[in-house]
């Protein structure tokens, strides 16, 4: 654990490369990580072959699809809740062009757990009857061994890098969150490597800190960083911006959207706001 | 009778299942159900707590239904937030939440599917956006509720492309398949394992909703017209507990369904 594990966005997204397993904090359209996504798009090569983790996934995996940096998905809900589908990754999944491991709120909340544990899965009465298992072949039962009820072993979770957004981090990578969680806490402690993006940057957090420096590898100041999704209670949803992507992506131009997000100008405008 | 919408004749329905002192869970994108939640304790079921997917907490206090600004209720009023982890291996299992979700297929017997549309899994006619918890908590709970805001034969259908929530099934080892079911239609449940009708919405009759429904619907012997909202429960929900009309996104499809979206956030200053 350094004293200053502060960093700018491009050294940060370094950290990323081919092939990783990448967890993005927040949920569907709260406090997503992406001032560094963007980055990701914005960097000269791009890692490709990824392997995205996210409770919920939207906007800023839908971006990732999208640029077409996704081998395969692990979410319970890739959507953009009441705006709709999520555009570029129902597109890809339709034509098979993305691998889908199915996963719901228990498979995810008791991989972690199976992880945390430090044993290779904890057991659960979900998915028991569902085509779920179907879908997930590589996933087993097994047999309480005190009632004999036959129960799904969920196996835990990897993940190479978690990317999460926070209120404010020091610089050594405590970080406080606001209290729409997801699975932060225990994405920062399953994940090999964390990157935290905050609002603001103080010298010493002293109390009430929800990802300990401990598993922290990367402090980034990204003011507005989540935008368009929320910040609570710093910005609500940027949900006119949203409308635009989507009306960027069903009138086919994706590419056009991804090079005005990626450019200099684009981002949060207070005024837009008020 | 007053003049109501089918926006509001569900909401109504749907909080006249609540019953007072019950834990109510909340899904992703469910204004009608969270506004049925809303009027609910606003009226009969005052000591109501509802746990929402938004910030995985429990509350007991209202506020008005947002898009753009839906935090403020969730993450302002709640007691407490426990974390996705812990809600899914702790709260859903411990208590019993009464949950309304909405099936994008439904059968005959209440199993549900939210997965995709079409045979192929690699290659669906429609991928939808995941199913959440549904595998999760329809297999254990004695607590699921359905609404289907737009019912069709695309909905109510024969065969399941897949299977993500358990209903009446013979593979079901806990709980119980669905208990009830609201459309823009009527209000269904189940007897013998089988979804019934048990009343039609004003102005709708019985052929129509046979029509609309890919499956035979048993009718209960009873079977009557729905009961309209009172006077006051379309007034808190016009002006206390949803005036930007969220709920509303739900039944409107297409250009309808964009212009009011666009409304409510140029109210919420994010447009």
């Amino acid at each position: 654990m350094a004293s200053n594990q502060l960093m700018t966005l491009a050294e940060a997204a370094e950290l990323i490369q081919d092939g990783m397993t990448i967890g993005l904090g927040g949920t569907t359209l709260y406090r997503r990580p992406v001032a560094l996504v963007r980055e990701l798009l914005r960097r000269p090569t791009p890692p490709r072959d990824l392997t995205l983790l996210c409770f919920t996934a939207g906007y800023e995996s839908d971006l990732l699809v999208g640029a077409g940096l996704v081998k395969a998905t692990r979410t319970c809900y890739f959507g953009l809740e009441i705006f709709g589908l999520a555009p570029m990754f129902t597109e890809a999944a339709n034509r098979g062009a993305i691998q889908i491991i199915e996963e719901t709120e228990a498979s995810i909340a008791m991989g972690m757990r199976a992880k945390l544990a430090g044993v290779g899965f904890m057991p659960s009465f979900a998915w028991m009857g569902t085509d779920m298992m179907r879908l997930r072949p590589d996933i087993k039962t097994i047999q309480d061994p005190y009632s004999d009820e036959t129960l799904v072993a969920f196996p835990a979770v990897d993940c190479d890098v978690a990317v999460i957004h926070a209120l404010v981090a020091d610089r050594r990578g405590n970080a406080r969150l606001n209290k729409n969680y997801g699975v932060d806490r225990e994405l920062a402690m399953v994940a090999s490597s964390i990157i935290i993006t905050a609002e603001t940057i103080v010298d010493k957090l002293e109390a009430d800190v929800d990802i300990p420096a401990l598993v922290t590898n990367a402090v980034v100041h990204a003011p507005y960083g989540a935008w368009p999704t929320s910040c609570y209670p710093h910005y609500p949803v940027g949900g006119g911006e949203l409308l635009r992507y989507i009306d960027a992506c069903t009138s086919q131009a994706f590419d056009t959207y991804r090079s005005e997000m990626t450019a200099e100008t684009w981002g949060y405008s207070p005024q837009i706001m008020e | 009778m007053p003049d109501f919408t089918i926006d509001e004749l569900m909401v109504v329905c749907i909080a006249r299942q609540v019953v007072d002192g019950e834990v109510l869970a909340q899904g992703l994108a469910t204004p009608l159900v969270v506004a049925g939640y809303l009027l609910a304790q606003a009226t009969h079921a005052p000591n109501c707590a509802s746990a929402s997917a938004i910030g995985q907490g429990l509350c007991f206090d209202r506020a008005p239904l947002g898009v753009a600004r839906i935090e403020e209720l969730w993450l302002g009023k709640s007691v407490m937030h426990v974390g996705f982890v812990a809600a899914v291996a702790e709260l859903l299992p411990r208590f019993h939440l009464k949950e309304f979700f909405r099936p994008g297929q439904v059968d005959a017997a209440g199993n549900f599917n939210n997965i995709a549309f079409g045979e192929s899994y690699e290659r669906p006619r429609m991928r939808l956006p995941g199913t959440g918890g549904i595998p999760d908590v329809t297999t254990h709970s004695n607590n699921i509720y359905l609404y289907v805001p737009r019912h069709s034969r695309v909905t109510f259908v024969e065969k399941l492309d897949f299977v993500s929530g358990l209903g009446h099934s013979p593979a079901r080892t806990r709980g119980h398949g669905a208990r009830y079911l609201i459309s823009d239609l009527g209000q269904f449940d189940w007897v013998n394992g089988r979804m019934r009708l048990t009343s039609y919405h004003p102005e709708v009759d019985i052929q129509r909703i046979q029509a609309k429904t890919g499956f035979e619907l048993e009718i209960a012997p009873d079977v009557h017209e729905t009961p309209p909202p009172t006077a006051e429960e379309v007034r808190l929900l016009r002006e206390e507990i949803d005036p930007l009309g969220v709920r509303r996104l739900e039944t409107l499809g297409g250009t309808a369904r964009r212009d009011l979206l666009r409304e409510i956030l140029a109210i919420e200053g994010v447009l």
